[in-house]
């Protein structure tokens, strides 16, 4: 309705019908997701994972080393 | 499992059930039509007795998509009443019996009855009594329908611009777009869900192109962006849209998927 004031000189020229126009241009059917390619961070990740784990776990063995040194000492 | 988890599975079914609801279904369903207003112009402060014939106006017209207002103005010469769709004055009466016929008729009737029995679509096509332009558009249109596996499930109903015993339906379809009256053209107007009619296809714009996009919209799927955004106009009918027919088309679509997209 809000489409009908636009003027025109022939019938020819008169706009379409907003949902004939929308479903030329295929803007009514549901569209499909669009798949974007993005920077894969994974291994990255993984490797920074990795390395935190590894020295969390030597300096947790360390200090466990060294005090059990201490104590039989 | 836990009642809330029930509740969840049951929304969630309830919502994909609605994504896969194809466009008429869904309006029939779901969207009700937008009111008309009857106003009552008059200069003077309103008499018992136009009290009176104003309830009864108000009464016939309770099961239909139309409110009533009284507008007392100075500047009203006459007495009369206005009959608005949003802010476009669509028909002017001067006396209560003149409103009688406005929310039914049988043709309307028909087309409702045919909305309800699960029909895809009514497309009424309105004639300019014209025989030769009419003609062309008639023998598209049918060419269309016939073409169309959806043919069977839409109905067609002629009804002439200058008719006498529908001429409130004429002219309520004349106003679905603001330059319609003054274009001597056939037109086919798509009405589906509750009386909802489409802005027409007209004259050399009738074609089976058309045509088939008008019926492709009405057997999509139901996206967001319809439903936000409903074309058409409703047209003003009383009548009980409780309890449709199951869509006729799902059965077709569940036929041959492959039309469903």
């Amino acid at each position: 309705m809000q489409d009908d004031t636009i003027s025109y000189d022939t019938l020819d020229t008169r706009p379409l019908p907003k949902w004939l126009t929308d479903q030329k241009s295929g803007v009514n059917t549901i569209q499909p997701q669009k798949i974007t390619m993005r920077e894969d961070n994974s291994l990255k990740i993984s490797f920074i994972a990795t390395a935190i784990i590894i020295l969390v776990a030597i300096s947790f063995l360390t200090v466990y080393i060294l005090r059990r040194h201490k104590d039989r000492a | 499992m836990k009642a809330t988890n029930y509740k969840t599975l049951i929304v969630a079914s309830l919502i994909s059930l609605a994504c896969t609801t194809r466009v008429s279904e869904w309006v029939l369903l779901n969207a009700l039509p937008n009111q008309y207003t009857l106003i009552y112009f008059d200069k003077n402060p309103v008499t018992e007795t136009v009290k009176m014939q104003n309830k009864e106006v108000v009464d016939r017209m309770k099961t239909a998509n139309i409110q009533f207002k009284t507008v007392v103005r100075n500047e009203v010469s006459e007495s009369w009443y206005g009959l608005y769709y949003e802010d476009r004055l669509f028909a002017r009466y001067k006396t209560p019996p003149e409103t009688k016929t406005l929310i039914s008729s049988p043709l309307r009737e028909k087309v409702a009855s045919e909305l309800m029995s699960g029909k895809l679509c009514v497309m009424v096509y309105l004639k300019t009594d014209n025989k030769e332009k009419d003609d062309i558009g008639r023998i598209t249109l049918q060419k269309a329908l016939g073409a169309s596996p959806f043919g069977n499930i839409i109905s067609v109903v002629e009804l002439s611009r200058n008719s006498k015993e529908e001429s409130l339906f004429a002219s309520l379809l004349l106003n679905v777009e603001d330059d319609l009256k003054d274009i001597s053209e056939p037109m086919l107007f798509g009405v589906f869900g509750r009386f909802k009619a489409l802005e027409p296809l007209l004259g050399k714009g009738i074609t089976e192109e058309n045509i088939n996009l008008m019926i492709d919209y009405l057997t999509a799927e139901c996206s967001c962006l319809i439903k936000d955004d409903l074309p058409g106009t409703d047209i003003l009918f009383s009548g009980n849209w409780d309890n449709p027919t199951t869509a006729l088309l799902n059965k077709i679509i569940d036929d041959n998927p492959a039309l469903g997209y």
